[in-house]
């Protein structure tokens, strides 16, 4: 079969990248301490370049689609990976972790990624799956000192372990049933021996559910969210659910349509009570990071539903909103990230008190992705929130339609509660923050056209998705 | 002239205006000053707009004096489409008009973070406008909510002191409704789509809809839940006193004068012509609440203690009687229902205005505390008899001709409902004259430090007064205007 080797040129560059990084880290001690730092912003930018300029084929050695889809979730991850970086520069130097471990690691979960979200071979997707997870174990308990960030780092490395078991057995059986390991052929095949399939792909839901965090295997959330440092979870929360939830729109586009209505009830009610359970649990949250942890959950449980309509055209609604979200979460993690300044993370919603008025740029970017998370007008989140509504009903499923605008009308509430302490109490204890750095500045700037741009003219992305979708599946 | 986007300019005036507001934060009377800048040439943008000679233009959008119509999200058919009436023109007009009040209003009220103060007032003024204006119904939806988080702020951050729940509570009910009405406008795009292959959201092509009766029922019950808790009608209202009551006096005017008017318009240009069949089914319902809402907040506005709260209750009732004319349909309610609501712009925005006035001069709005101010502030006394009793509806005065109108047109196919209408009226009279009495006349009190209408108040308060008269002198200029527009509305619902 020939292949091109400039094709992986992306993921060539991102390795290659965190590998100097950690070589320069380990060999050259007397280092800038900009160095590190300059040199994952040149690769991710590189590794951005690489992508945008293309690839000759549609799939690399039957292993890697690296034509449409994956390429355009490659960028995205290229895109999240920067925005991370720049969010933790200042925030690691402070806590004295931004060394080639981190730097290093981000890049290569930024491969795993990209591998997980363009596999068309299950090896290659589990082997992202394992490089981004080995990659996030650490970046999740990168600040050694703190007891929260070693349970969370512990908590996801098991429940990690236990998703990985169930992905691979999943894999295995799906392979015993079909004898094929190529993705889309594997799942097309209409075979009589339709127990063991559904058991194959309810073990593959399975393990994507726990990364995705789909009630009921949400359960590691919002300890894992509190405890990661910020900038880290903004990459977790972000770049691990949209690739795993790429991955699984792939599996359900490419999947029989017998097969298929077997799992349109179960998705139901994994959508329907993961938009409840998500939603409902946020509104007792006196954390931020614990009310977006469960915000995301939310979040998911809309793009479930909206999945059911995948085979009815509904999925360029899901990779628009996918793409939202990853810029939606990024920024309000991110904005923790800026606002945080001593050991532990401004966490408790009693102390952003007045942070809106003392604050102006840090929480009226805050309250921006707050507003679209919630879905309104004119940010991207509600042309997202609006294109996966559409599908659903589209698709002529009602009834979750509307239980889902129902949850939306209780999530409300509590991002404006958010919204409510950024603004609306009187400050009553001043908190010590410092200025942002240039870098925090710079992912503050581009979370916030990115959004806009999304809400006023989405109309771009909109052709762009229905560009790459013919070539991909 | 022709193709100058005229409509757009004035949405996106008070916009642009918001921005340089924001940016003088630093500088408070600049920033009040760009605000007046900016609202005044909304104004006159308005104004330019009777230059033209307005005569009917078809297009795909619909029969319209003005048209403006680009594509804007083609996947989902989605265009940025703007249509000017009589009934719109109207209503912007009363819009940009409150617009540089509210500006004036807040000049001494609010000395604290005045640059987003008048960012959140301006971005407001374009989401109504914009209402006002689209004949898209996706981008009616985004005005629609573009409109409701300014107010969010307005309310929550230079409030009163119960701010933080009014405000929340106003939010939510809002958004309840307007959430719902999301899925029934995509419900009906849907249905649209499967019928003519053709996905729009043209307000004039999703008329064209065949709908079976059941469906047209359920989405016609969502756009009116989303409607009549804007409007506020009974018994969806009750986030309205606690919003008024803790708003600035800005937010109560734009409130009160604008964001009920919204719902109003909105029940009038779609969901009535949307859904021709089950608006018809719920005339006697409408009817029966608007008559409620006219006796239930005259007789809760009788029980207040506080001033602005009853003016509140009042906008209530006077919505109710708007929601009888719109329900009636015909060519002489749907004109008396549009007047009225332009007439409650005034009247209650004044109201508002002056009970903002004695908020700055004595820091309380209970009723217990006023008395005897027409031998302390006369010129004010003045001003707010004035406004009491056109808001009563005494001929000469604009309230007259609306309501007269919503009842004569009533009369014709309801003569009960007029009779009782008509009674209901009566009430507005006793709680409007109990409070002239209990504010103006009676024992003076000494401990307040009071002091007359200033140039800036008058400035506000004259041109107001000028408004009422003349609509109350000579309708017919106004009535002109509504008359085509009200005609071609009523082609919709046979």
């Amino acid at each position: 079969m020939e292949f091109h080797w400039i094709d992986l040129l992306p993921q060539i560059l991102l390795t290659a990248g965190g590998f100097l990084i950690f070589c320069v880290g380990a060999f050259w001690k007397a280092r800038s301490s900009q160095l590190l730092f300059g040199m994952a912003i040149v690769t991710v930018l590189a590794a951005g370049i690489g992508t945008i300029l293309g690839s000759k084929t549609l799939q690399f050695a039957g292993m890697l689609e690296v034509g449409g889809y994956g390429r355009l979730f490659t960028l995205l991850f290229i895109l999240i990976t920067l925005i991370s970086i720049l969010f933790a520069h200042r925030y690691g130097r402070d806590r004295s972790f931004a060394g080639d471990e981190f730097y290093g690691l981000i890049l290569f979960a930024a491969v795993g990624m990209s591998l997980v979200a363009g596999a068309v071979h299950w090896l290659i997707f589990f082997l992202g799956f394992e490089i981004l997870s080995l990659s996030l174990y650490v970046l999740i308990a990168i600040r050694k000192g703190d007891p929260l960030s070693n349970e969370a780092g512990l908590k996801y490395f098991i429940m990690g372990a236990v998703s990985s078991a169930f992905l691979l057995f999943g894999i295995a059986v799906l392979y015993a049933v079909t004898g094929k390991m190529n993705i889309a052929e594997s799942l097309a095949v209409a075979t009589e021996n339709i127990p063991m399939m559904l058991l194959s792909l309810s073990l593959v839901l399975v393990g994507i559910g726990f990364k995705i965090s789909l009630v009921p295997f949400h359960l590691w959330t919002p300890d894992v969210y509190q405890g990661a440092p910020a900038p880290v979870t903004a990459f977790l929360t972000t770049g691990s659910k949209v690739a795993l939830f790429a991955a699984l729109l792939r599996f359900s586009s490419c999947l029989a349509n017998e097969s298929l209505s077997y799992f349109v009830p179960v998705i139901w009610a994994l959508a329907v009570v993961t938009m409840v359970v998500g939603n409902i649990s946020a509104l007792v949250q006196t954390h931020l990071k614990r009310l977006l942890a469960y915000s995301s959950i939310a979040q998911m449980g809309y793009l479930l539903m909206a999945l059911l309509s995948v085979k009815q055209n509904g999925v360029p609604a899901i990779m628009f909103y996918l793409i939202v979200y990853a810029f939606m979460d990024l920024g309000a993690f991110g904005t923790v990230a800026i606002l945080s300044e001593g050991e532990s993370d401004l966490d408790a919603l009693e102390d952003y008190r007045g942070i809106g008025h003392s604050h102006p740029w840090q929480g009226a970017l805050l309250a921006f992705c707050l507003f679209s998370l919630a879905g309104l007008p004119p940010t991207g989140g509600f042309i997202g929130k609006f294109a996966l509504f559409q599908a659903t009903l589209q698709a002529r499923f009602i009834t979750i339609a509307i239980i889902g605008i129902l949850t939306v009308i209780v999530s409300i509430y509590f991002y404006l509660k958010v919204i409510v302490f950024l603004y609306m109490h009187p400050i009553e204890k001043s908190i010590a923050i410092r200025g942002m750095a240039a870098s925090d500045r710079i992912g503050l700037v581009l979370i916030f056209l990115l959004i806009l741009g999304l809400g006023l003219v989405p109309s771009p992305l909109f052709s762009l998705i229905a560009r790459v979708l013919p070539l991909s599946f | 002239m022709e193709n100058f986007p005229i409509l757009s300019l004035i949405i996106f005036i008070p916009l642009i205006g918001s921005f340089f507001a924001l940016a003088f934060w630093r500088r408070l009377n600049l920033c009040r000053w760009t605000s007046l800048c900016f609202t005044l040439a909304d104004l006159a943008a308005v104004f330019l707009l009777f230059a033209q000679d307005f005569k009917w233009r078809s297009g795909p959008t619909g029969r319209w004096w003005l048209i403006e119509d680009f594509p804007w999200i083609e996947r989902f058919g989605i265009r940025y489409s703007l249509g000017l009436d009589g009934i719109s023109l109207a209503l912007i007009l009363l819009t940009a008009f409150l617009g540089v009040l509210c500006v004036l209003v807040s000049w001494k009220q609010i000395e604290t973070r005045v640059g987003a103060f008048h960012f959140f007032l301006l971005v407001m003024q374009t989401g109504i406008l914009g209402v006002f204006l689209s004949t898209d119904l996706f981008l009616f939806y985004l005005f629609w909510e573009v409109q409701l988080f300014p107010m969010f702020f307005l309310i929550g951050v230079w409030g009163h002191e119960n701010r933080i729940y009014a405000t929340i509570k106003f939010v939510l009910f809002t958004m309840t409704g307007s959430l719902l009405m999301l899925i029934a406008l995509i419900g009906l795009y849907i249905l649209h789509g499967r019928e003519t292959g053709n996905y729009t959201f043209s307000v004039a092509q999703l008329m064209q809809t065949h709908l079976s009766l059941p469906a047209e029922i359920l989405l016609y019950a969502a756009f009116l839940f989303a409607f009549a808790i804007k409007v506020p009608i009974l018994p969806v209202h009750t986030w309205l006193p606690d919003a008024h009551t803790e708003a600035p006096t800005a937010g109560s005017v734009i409130l009160a004068g604008l964001l009920l008017k919204t719902g109003a318009y909105a029940l009038l240009r779609f969901a009535f012509p949307l859904f021709p069949m089950a608006a018809k089914l719920s005339v006697p319902l409408l009817l029966v609440l608007g008559l409620a809402g006219l006796f239930y907040a005259a007789w809760i506005a009788l029980a207040q203690k506080d001033l602005k709260r009853l003016v509140a209750y009042s906008s209530i009732a006077h919505m109710g009687l708007v929601v009888i004319g719109i329900a009636i349909w015909n060519a002489v309610t749907l004109s008396g229902a549009t007047l009225q609501m332009i007439n409650h712009g005034l009247t209650t925005s004044a109201l508002f205005i002056l009970v903002g006035m004695l908020d700055e001069r004595i820091h309380s709005r209970e009723i217990a505390v006023l008395g005897g101010l027409w031998s302390r502030m006369p010129v004010f006394s003045a001003f707010f008899l004035f406004f009491a009793i056109a808001s009563m509806g005494v001929p000469g005065l604009n309230n007259f001709v609306g309501e007269i109108l919503i009842l004569i047109g009533t009369f014709k196919k309801e003569p009960l409902v007029a009779g009782i209408g008509f009674a209901g009226l009566l009430f507005t009279v006793v709680y409007i004259l109990w409070v002239v009495q209990m504010v103006l006349f009676g024992e003076p009190r000494k401990e307040h430090v009071l002091w007359d209408v200033t140039p800036r108040e008058a400035v506000i308060l004259v041109p107001l007064a000028i408004a009422v008269l003349f609509i109350g002198l000579c309708p017919g200029p106004i009535l002109n205007l509504l008359q085509d527009s009200v005609g071609s509305l009523l082609d919709f619902l046979k």
